[in-house]
């Protein structure tokens, strides 16, 4: 009886230590609608660690096709997302045309980027860890960077 | 028997100490994170200077453009983008840009002198006034407009006003010859107090530009 009561008490010690770790980093949110007949209604969450874990399992000679201008803004991505989170929370792009919006906010240590128009509503949320982690990682191995 | 009793009581106290320590194994992890995420948002400065444009155009759909940028970023990331005649937070242009004149120059002769108007144009269609006041450089431009009747007077089509500290002006100089400093001009800037930089008014768009420690814009 212990000795199960043990082993349980491991079992969920694991699980939630697993999951603190996965969700320390927050979560990826995308949800994106698009408003025409049959249109995509896509809505997931990711854990923003397995990001930069994922990152690692992908071929080095795929980062050899990321295209010179994305090579480019790597450098100022890092500085941006070091930058950008030690500031409170702020929208730091508006832009309204008609019915159309985008926008681009922080808010806590995560970067929103919202886009709604008439065929579509689109609404990214990453933590800017996970972003400069990602450029971080991108730019350690892209050539020419 | 007492021995039995004894060891019961130190398995009974054992289990509660390895179940209590268990827990707390668990929840550090969270507190901690909890506390970082608090330290984290909280760690704003309170000082920082932000640059804000609007833009408003009343032409076809209401169109708003919000930008607010902190100084202090903006110095930082300036560097790192290098394209076309940007680099390393300076742009350079060449004497064809300027039509022959030299801004060097210009600008010395700027400085140096007292306060004081060093354009003013009136004109049917339009004002312009060029001027040095308690160490800000002045340039006020106003189109006019006249009615159709015969006696109409003008009124103003737009409007355009330009206040830069010189500090700012000197900074953005002090590189070479064919160079503006935009880094060391927006660290001058950051000196400043609230500033209203820039303003444009027209029927059609209104355009502002300023400097406070708000990180929101009106």
């Amino acid at each position: 009886m212990i000795i199960l009561a043990k082993c349980a008490l491991a079992l969920t010690s694991t699980i939630v230590v697993a999951g603190v770790y996965t969700f320390r980093e927050g979560v990826i949110k995308i949800d994106v609608d698009e408003h025409r007949d049959g249109g995509s209604h896509v809505h997931f969450w990711v854990p923003a660690a397995a990001v930069p874990m994922a990152m690692h399992l992908v071929p080095k000679h795929h980062f050899g096709d990321i295209p010179a201008e994305a090579s480019e803004c790597l450098p100022l991505l890092k500085i941006v997302t070091s930058e950008i989170r030690h500031y409170p929370d702020t929208t730091f792009v508006d832009v309204r045309d008609g019915r159309d919006h985008v926008r681009v906010a922080t808010v806590g240590t995560k970067i929103q980027i919202d886009v709604v128009n008439s065929e579509e509503n689109v609404h990214v949320t990453v933590p800017l860890s996970t972003v400069n982690d990602v450029a971080n990682q991108l730019a350690a191995d892209a050539p020419g960077v | 028997m007492s021995q039995l009793l004894q060891r019961a009581i130190s398995q009974h106290l054992a289990r509660r100490a390895s179940v209590a320590l268990a827990a707390a194994v668990l929840l550090a992890p969270v507190a901690l994170y909890s506390q970082s995420v608090s330290i984290t948002s909280d760690s704003s400065k309170s000082s920082d200077r932000w640059l804000h444009v609007r833009v408003v155009s009343t032409e076809s759909k209401n169109e708003t453009v919000r930008v607010n940028v902190p100084l202090d970023m903006a110095e930082k990331v300036l560097p790192a983008i290098n394209k076309d005649r940007l680099h390393n937070g300076k742009v350079r242009f060449n004497d064809a840009d300027m039509n022959g004149v030299d801004l060097k120059t210009l600008l010395d002769a700027v400085r140096t002198a007292k306060d004081g108007e060093f354009v003013t144009v009136q004109s049917n269609d339009s004002d312009v006034r060029v001027a040095k006041q308690n160490g800000y450089m002045l340039v006020h431009v106003a189109e006019k407009h006249f009615g159709s009747g015969k006696d109409a007077k003008p009124t103003e089509r737009s409007r355009v006003d330009v206040k830069i500290p010189m500090k700012v002006v000197d900074a953005l100089f002090s590189a070479g010859k064919d160079e503006l400093d935009l880094v060391a001009a927006l660290h001058a800037l950051s000196a400043h107090g609230d500033t209203e930089l820039v303003s444009v008014k027209s029927d059609d768009n209104t355009v502002r530009v300023w400097l406070d420690s708000k990180n929101i814009a009106d």
